[in-house]
């Protein structure tokens, strides 16, 4: 299961970084036409668009991933000294109404409150990266709020304030490396989550412009041609399905294996 | 003896402050975030006379605390405003759409629940063994597949390669089932693992409990121990995540219904998102966050209804 988990993964994770390094050693096409069939000049057909399917494959995977990775950087980076900064406080009914504020940020599904941005008009990359990244943080400051506060963790704090070492050291610094295990399982999880939800977005037309060469943009721009060019759809869309579901399986299966609970 | 229903009542009443700060999450996402509201709605090439008019009509022209002020009245009373696009008033296009989406989703819940339990059981009763180990690696992957790349593979299959099923309902009736095969299927093979996973874990631990053993050696045969104690105990702490299932099944009706061309709320959701047709993107985000609110007040309920049972009979 977890070598299947890493082909599932690797594919994808290859053409997506390696891909643009590829694309530009296909031959290129002198008179480029929309929805041609397979053969030897385009392998995979052309889209709606006349793009070269192979070439689509090969560059649109790169945001994918750079967009999964931007967000996921933006979480951890606002929630790791949020959810630390609020176990080190001594005021817990302060920690608690944060908590709280920030959790009602999930009464609306990460998607939908995505789309109330976008049917304001706030869409673009900027917006997608913080939206996709503030509807993760409730979860993030919580895990790290609760790894910080661990029971097996006190005795060395205790120690360390005795000692007369700075609140920095021991409250963000050392605290925060005693809590970055469990948050790199959390991101690999989450990495498939936000994955998903971008891909969603962009699918939906409320994440990247439509110009940007994306795996979930090109399949809703060739949502329309399934019967004539069924492969600008159904390979992109097999590219995300292998990379958001390997990259599950093979978090549950490194969870699986040391215990961690996922 | 009062204890259960005074839980019920606070239940409720969290219920309903969440909606209040539901509505106030909405506004303020909508009316409230930087940039003037009427200028990104109508873009760069809008006349003056076209932004002062949309002002006029969202309101924006107005201080925010009156302008929610008569939102939240408007919405006490069932007004939501009117569409810019149609300019029918919000409520009547929700109510219209509704219909489609109870039967989607409901139909999707339906049959979701029986099947994972199955499988969790299945699962639960033998950790560690093949199927075991085939529905759990399963679960995992396909839980995190997007739905609409889900979708277009079974439509690649069925519809495209098959010739089975149709690719969208193109406009056809809803009660027709060979319209509905696909979208459920996407929807229950999306959010499946989460609820069959939970029941599994709970199987496992139920089964191996000291009250289950006990049981067993006192020679209660295994049908009895399954159904009647294994089962109960298993399922109880999976009703917390059909709430997260219920959550994961509003985000993915809006991608299916948008999918497979649907007549429902979602699909209008992401027409009205589309449109800039802000009133109705309102009302919709409304819609969803309290249909969250009630089902997760629902799992609260039940949860609460069951947990005394278990707690007088160990």
């Amino acid at each position: 299961m977890t070598a299947l988990a890493l082909l599932l993964v690797g594919v994808p994770l290859v053409l997506a970084l390696a891909g643009p390094l590829l694309a530009p050693l296909l031959a290129p096409d002198a008179e480029p036409s929309p929805l041609r069939p397979p053969g030897p000049v385009h392998l995979l057909g052309t889209d709606a668009l006349g793009r070269d399917v192979l070439q689509l494959a090969l560059t649109g995977g790169t945001t994918v991933v750079l967009l999964t990775a931007g967000a996921l950087a933006l979480t951890y980076l606002a929630g790791v000294p949020l959810g630390l900064a609020l176990a080190a406080t001594s005021h817990r009914g302060l920690a608690a109404l944060s908590q709280r504020a920030l959790d009602m940020l999930l009464i609306l599904p990460s998607l939908l409150l995505l789309m109330v941005l976008a049917g304001t008009g706030r869409r673009g990359i900027g917006w997608l990266l913080a939206a996709a990244a503030v509807v993760q943080l409730p979860a993030v400051v919580r895990l790290v709020r609760g790894a910080a506060a661990a029971p097996a963790r006190r005795v060395a704090l205790e120690t360390m304030m005795l000692s007369g070492e700075p609140w920095w050291r021991i409250h963000l610094l050392e605290t925060g490396r005693f809590v970055s295990g469990a948050v790199l399982v959390d991101a690999g999880t989450r990495a498939a989550l936000v994955l998903t939800l971008l891909a969603s977005a962009n699918f939906l037309g409320i994440g990247l412009p439509p110009d940007v060469v994306d795996w979930a943009v090109v399949i809703e721009q060739n949502t329309a041609s399934l019967f004539l060019a069924p492969a600008a759809l159904l390979v992109p869309a097999g590219l995300l399905i292998s990379l958001a579901a390997g990259t599950n399986l093979l978090v549950d299966r490194v969870a699986d294996r040391t215990g961690a609970v996922t | 003896m009062h204890r259960p229903w005074r839980r019920g009542v606070r239940r409720i009443g969290v219920a309903g402050v969440a909606l209040g700060v539901a509505s106030v999450l909405v506004f303020a996402l909508t009316a409230l975030l930087p940039g003037e509201t009427a200028e990104i709605v109508l873009g760069p090439e809008a006349t003056d006379e076209q932004v002062q008019r949309l002002r006029a009509e969202l309101g924006t022209d107005r201080p925010a605390v009156e302008r929610f002020a008569d939102w939240a009245a408007g919405l006490v009373r069932g007004d939501l405003g009117n569409s810019l696009v149609t300019g029918r008033p919000v409520l009547e296009e929700l109510t219209h759409r509704l219909g489609a989406t109870v039967l989607l989703g409901g139909t999707a819940l339906l049959v979701t629940v029986p099947l994972a339990v199955g499988i969790g059981v299945l699962a639960g009763r033998r950790p560690g063994r093949p199927v075991d180990r085939v529905s759990t690696g399963v679960a995992a992957a396909l839980q995190a597949a997007p739905e609409f790349a889900l979708g277009l593979l079974l439509v690649g299959l069925f519809s495209l390669q098959l010739g089975w099923l149709p690719a969208t309902a193109g406009g056809g009736s809803l009660l027709t089932p060979a319209v509905l095969v696909l979208p459920v299927a996407v929807l229950v093979v999306s959010q499946l693992g989460r609820l069959s996973r939970q029941v599994r874990l709970g199987v496992v631990q139920a089964d191996r409990s000291p009250h289950v053993t006990h049981l067993r050696r006192l020679g209660l045969t295994e049908r009895v121990v399954l159904t009647r104690h294994v089962l109960p105990g298993g399922i109880a702490p999976a009703l917390q995540q059909l709430a997260r299932v219920s959550d994961g099944m509003l985000s993915g009706v809006v991608v299916v219904e948008a999918l497979f061309a649907l007549p429902g709320v979602g699909a209008g959701f992401v027409r009205a998102v589309q449109l800039r047709d802000v009133p109705l993107v309102q009302g919709y985000a409304l819609l969803f966050a309290a249909t969250t609110i009630v089902v997760n007040l629902m799992v609260d309920l039940v949860s609460a209804r069951l947990t005394p049972v278990r707690e007088e009979n160990p």
